[in-house]
């Protein structure tokens, strides 16, 4: 079972500017489907990129669906090589994402989020009209029942229609 | 940012319970994460079953 207080935690206690975006973010929402993984879409600063190692490499990190024994090396180096890792830790599956379709990277989610009050502590969580904007451009059959969803729960709530 | 309609999103509209999310949105964040949670951890137990039963009937 995914373990979203220890990762929500975990990032945050490296000071990690960061996030919440995805199946998360949706149930953040008010979305009733159920979702796996944490994504989040972090800065890629060298510094952010360090803190995002100290407080993932704790949990050992691996590469989601990759055969095992595959050599992989969660560190620094890695993340700023790469841009987007899925990866299997012993909190649960979490996708760490430099930039997401539709709305584009850290700044870009940051400028279209929103504060969110979870276990004591607040986090950014994509808004939910760039969440509908990222799920729709993901585009995948998933993604469209998302989007909806999202588009319900928007109609739900008040003031909007 | 509402997008243009899209049969494909508005078929899949007809078949959401709105009453799950009206009773989902009287949640704060926290409860409908904790409540994701319980989901996954019940969705895991009835995955244990499934496989438990399918090596049962096969030998």
């Amino acid at each position: 079972m995914n373990d979203f207080e220890r990762i929500l935690a975990g990032l945050r206690s490296a000071e990690v500017s960061f996030v919440i975006v995805g199946g998360v973010a949706a149930t953040i929402h008010g979305s009733a489907r159920l979702t796996s993984d944490v994504d989040v879409v972090y800065e890629r600063s060298i510094t952010n990129i360090e803190r995002l190692v100290t407080a993932i490499a704790p949990l050992n990190p691996y590469l989601r669906g990759a055969p095992a024994g595959l050599p992989f090396r969660f560190d620094a180096e890695t993340v700023r090589r790469g841009l987007n890792f899925t990866l299997i830790t012993n909190a649960g599956p979490v996708d760490l994402l430099g930039e997401i379709t539709g709305v584009g990277d850290y700044a870009a989610v940051f400028a279209a989020s929103e504060v969110v009050s979870l276990y004591g502590a607040t986090y950014r969580c994509i808004n939910l009209d760039a969440l509908i904007v990222a799920k729709r451009a993901a585009g995948r059959p998933k993604d469209l029942e998302a989007v909806a969803e999202l588009e319900l729960i928007r109609s739900e709530k008040p003031g909007r229609t | 940012m509402s997008g243009t309609p899209d049969p494909v999103v508005d078929a899949y509209k007809a078949g959401i319970d709105r009453t799950l999310l009206r009773e989902n949105l009287k949640r704060s964040p926290e409860e409908r994460l904790r409540a994701l949670q319980e989901l996954q951890a019940f969705a895991e137990e009835l995955q244990r079953a499934g496989q438990a039963l399918r090596e049962r009937n096969q030998q």
